[in-house]
Order: structure tokens, then sequence, then C-alpha cells
């Protein structure tokens, strides 16, 4: 009997634990979504805060920043996502083709770039695109865009959101998806791409028709994970625009920052959240049901 | 001979894509070395009309002017909000991650799903419903109230990958040592915990980093504290008048934050990615 017990009486303290500092936080998240506190004198003093039913729901719904917002979002975490998946496999084929000296060196640097907080890498970036001394700008120059020197990239949000932020983003991606592709590669069968090429195949066809089936259940966990964390991107667009990012650098995560926390609008980032949360899940369930339908498929 | 005129274009080929891979990684490489490249520049190169690619002279003095008052108090708050998290969250996710590896029972599914969701929720949202929380129980501006926050996502992750190490280790290795006259308890601590070691200080290693790196949470809920941490002072030192401008202060502050998470990459370097790399392939 005690044996039966034991797996829940170890369950407990992690039971305990993400209950009161997850779970009722996502209820009391949900409750305050229905309720007044949209400043700090609430906030000290609880006995002001009442419940408004949908109110808050209706304003942030009705306002065309949260639905530009939540357009730019998507917009901007798609080209994170695409670049993102993108470069990290051609960059994982590479490792496939060279010599084993340039694939500790490239891999090395992967290392390195992985290793780098994130608050660490927007003060980086913000300093390499300085409009003043920074070094990009200076780069272009050499490369002969004569009118860059002195350019400044966050003068545009468009251009500071999706060069700029894109690129720390991109860049801060890459190992890990770097190495786990170059990992799932590796454990594609020598044999099978053999047959293929004796059979007459072109590399790419090889690559479309022997590797990329293969990787597929891969790349479906790899881009759900990249959709995950650059949907909600904050610490880079926060650092480099000086801890106050104008009003066309807010994606969601951005948007609900500054007003739960900057502002003290508790209510209307609990509404904001609870959009987060549901858009977020509308597009993963997307993914899980493609994964169930693979995982069906073998 | 026909061999060895086959193989002549690979090889060129080979170095073609050798040639490609050195650019991708000067260009990866190039962030890294120019934030080591500014803590050693001096004011003078930091702000000449072109930047330059070598300092005309070593210059150290941006490490001390780095490390102002603040700096020392919010750097030991790190170490023990991270310690405090990843401590707390090893003995707590190691039961979990036995329980789960280790034990057959109603639930087991369940717990394991919730792990998994749990991990995908944004931290930022959580903390609108935590402020409110640690402010009604006195841990709002506490470094406690932040390495209680930090447990949201250790555990959860440290459940995750436990569990496969856990299950790596044969369950006939503790049934031997119960045959040989060990209680269970015995066998655990002789047996499996030995074999587990490595999993419990990658794992731990991993959240370190993680806890380490946070930001928002601590931000939030140190706002009425005096000693923040780490990276939150690196934000403030930035967008404060006097070192708004001080890019190789900046960048040194950078460093000496990152380069404790930079050594643990490069020494677990092989562990963690295989470990992490297995789990994304197994899901």
């Amino acid at each position: 009997m005690r044996g039966k017990a034991l797996p829940y009486v170890f369950l407990v303290p992690s039971v305990v634990v993400l209950g009161t500092m997850m779970g009722y936080p996502l209820v009391r998240m949900v409750m305050l979504a229905f309720q007044n506190m949209n400043n700090y004198r609430k906030f000290v003093n609880p006995s002001l805060v009442s419940y408004v039913g949908f109110d808050t729901f209706s304003s942030i719904l009705h306002d065309p920043l949260f639905w530009q917002v939540i357009r730019r979002t998507l917009i901007w975490t798609a080209l994170n996502v695409a670049l993102s998946m993108l470069i990290a496999m051609a960059i994982a084929a590479l490792l496939g083709r060279i010599s084993s000296w340039a694939r500790v060196i490239l891999i090395t640097v992967l290392l390195f770039v992985w290793s780098m907080p994130t608050i660490v890498t927007g003060t980086v970036f913000r300093w390499l695109f300085d409009n003043a001394y920074g070094v990009i700008d200076y780069i272009l120059y050499l490369c002969g865009g004569k009118g860059m020197l002195h350019h400044d990239w966050f003068a545009d949000p468009n251009q500071g959101l999706y060069v700029v932020v894109t690129s720390v983003v991109v860049w801060g991606a890459l190992p890990f998806l770097v190495l786990a592709l170059h990992a799932g590669m590796t454990q594609v069968p020598t044999e099978l791409k053999e047959a293929a090429r004796v059979d007459g195949a072109s590399p790419l066809q090889v690559y479309r028709n022997v590797t990329l089936p293969i990787l597929r259940p891969l790349l479906m966990i790899t881009t759900a994970l990249s959709f995950i964390w650059d949907f909600q991107v904050f610490n880079q667009i926060w650092t480099m625009r000086n801890g106050a990012p104008e009003q066309g650098y807010w994606t969601i995560g951005v948007y609900l920052f500054e007003q739960a926390f900057d502002r003290n609008r508790y209510s209307d980032g609990a509404v904001i959240s609870v959009a987060m949360i549901v858009v977020m899940m509308l597009v993963l369930v997307f993914y899980i049901r493609q994964m169930l339908r693979i995982g069906d498929q073998k | 001979m026909s061999a060895a005129y086959r193989r002549a274009p690979r090889r060129a080929m080979t170095a073609f894509w050798n040639s490609v891979a050195m650019l991708v990684a000067i260009v990866l490489g190039f962030p890294i070395y120019w934030m080591l490249l500014t803590t050693v520049k001096s004011n003078k190169d930091l702000i000449s009309q072109h930047p330059t690619f070598w300092p005309s002279h070593f210059d150290f003095s941006s490490f001390s002017s780095a490390m102002d008052d603040n700096f020392g108090a919010n750097l030991w708050n790190t170490v023990v909000i991270t310690l405090g998290s990843v401590f707390i969250s090893l003995a707590v996710g190691l039961l979990a991650a036995l329980a789960v590896a280790r034990f057959d029972f109603r639930g087991r599914k369940p717990f394991i799903v919730a792990i998994l969701v749990v991990q995908m929720v944004p931290l930022l949202t959580i903390l609108v419903g935590l402020l409110p929380l640690l402010n009604s129980t006195n841990l709002y501006g506490s470094v406690l109230g932040v390495i209680l926050a930090y447990l949201v996502f250790t555990i959860p992750f440290i459940i995750w990958t436990l569990r496969t190490y856990i299950v790596g280790i044969p369950v006939e290795l503790d049934e031997a040592a119960m045959v040989d006259g060990c209680t269970k308890a015995q066998a655990f601590r002789r047996v499996v915990l030995p074999l587990l070691a490595p999993g419990l200080v990658s794992t731990g290693v991993f959240a370190w980093i993680q806890a380490w790196n946070e930001f928002v949470m601590a931000r939030e809920i140190l706002a009425p504290a005096q000693n923040k941490t780490a990276m939150v002072w690196l934000t403030f030192f930035s967008d404060t008048p006097t070192h708004g401008s001080d890019y190789s202060g900046q960048m040194a502050g950078a460093l000496i934050i990152a380069a404790p998470v930079i050594i643990l990459f490069t020494v677990f370097q092989s562990r963690l990615s295989t470990g992490l790399t297995a789990g994304a392939v197994k899901g």
C-alpha cells in the first residue's frame, strides 16, 4: 500500500509549488480581466477592486491599437520563424558537407552565440547599429553604401523592428536550431541517400525526397518552438529601445508589458494576456494536429 | 586513377563549402568579437570618425567604469536568486521526475502533458497575476519572491529533462541491489543517485543559465527593492545619462554578466547540446 502512495507523495511538492506560483496567478489573471484594477492605487489597496464584467475586454477589443499590435506580432513572428528556419536548415546542411576542422570552428562559434543572454545581445546589437559610431553603418559604407554612414536604423520602427530586431532574434535562435537540425540530419541513413544517388537522383532531389521526409517531425517541433519564442519576444526589443520602445515596436509582449507594468493597468494587461494565450494556442493547435497526423502515418 | 580523377572536383567542392562555412562563422561571431573589442578600446578609438577593427592600444579601464556602486550588490542578488531557485527546483523536480519515470500510477500521463503545456505559458502572462499574489504575501520586492517565481520555469524544465535521464538507468539495477539486501531507499541512494549525478549536474546547469538570464520577472518583482539583479542592472546602466553613451563600460558589464554563462556552456558543451537535441528529436 505504501508503494502505491509513493509516486503521489513525490508529486506533492511540485504540484504545490506550480499550483501556487503558476496555477493561482493564472486564475488571478483571468479574474483581473473582469475587474477594474487599472491603477497602482488599487494594486496596493485591493479593497477598491470590483468586478466590471466584460468592460475591459470591450475597451481593449475596440482599441485599434490592439489589432494593430496583433497584426504586427503575427507578421513579424512569421517572418522571424521563416527566416530562422530557412537559415538554420542551410547552415545545418552546410555542416554536413565541410571538413571536420571547419565543423569544429563553426560549432564553437554557434555555442558562443547560444550562450549569450538576450539582455546582453540586445545591448550589443544596439551598439552595433548605433547611428553615430555603429560598425554596421561603417561596414555598409565601406561596401559602397555611401549614404549609410550615420544612418539611424531605429528612426523608422519598420526598419528597426523588421531589420534590426529580426537580425538579433534570428542570430540568437540559430545555434539551437542548427545543432538540432544537424543532429537530425546525421541520423538520416547514408545507405538511403547512396541508394537514391545510384538511382540517378540529383543532390537536391535526394534532399527533397529522402532527407526532408525523415526530418519532418523534427522540423515541426523546431518550427513550433521558434514560434513560441518569437511570438513572445520582449527582452531584445526592450534593451534595443533603451527600455522605452516606441509604439511602432510594440509586439504583443511589449504591449502587454507597457500596459500592465509600465502604466500599472493590470486589468488591461490581463485581457491582453488572455488574448496572447488564445492566439498562441490557436496557432499551436494547428501544429499539434499536424504532428498527430504525422504520428498516425508511421 | 579514375577514382582520383573523380575525387578532385569533390575536394574542390569541400574547399568551397569550407570557405562558405568560415564566412558564416565570421558573420555569426562578429557581434561577440565586437563586444570583446569594445571593452578594450580606448575612448579615443570609440569615438573616432571611422570604427577600427583592432584597438590602437589596449585599454582595460572600461571594466572599472562598469563596476559602479550597485554592480556588486546586484550581482550578488543574482547569485543568491539563481542558486536558490536551482537547488529548490532540483529537489522538487527530482522527486516528480522519479515518480513519472519509475512508477506507473493513475494520472501519470495527464501530469506529463501538463508539464509540457506549462512550459508554453508566457512568463509575462503569469506575472500579471503573480504580482498581486506576491504583494498580498509581502514577497513583492523580495529576493525570496523572485526565487519562488523562477520555480515556475525551472521545475517543469527539470522534471522534463531529468525524466529522460532516469528512464536511461535500467530498473534491473535497483532490483539487483534490492535482491542483495538493500531497501528501496538504499538502492536509490547507492545505485541510482550516483548514476544520475551527471544528469543532475547538467540539468542543474541549464536551469542555472535560465535563472541567471531571466530579466522581466526580476525587474518587476524587485521594483520596490534597492538592489536588483545583474541583468536589470545592465539595462539601468545603459539608461542612465552618465553611462548611456559609455559603450565600452556597457560592453564590459555585458561581458562580466555573460561570462559565467559562457564558461558553463563551454565546459558542459557536449552534454548540453546532446541532451537538448535528444529531447527535441524524441519530443
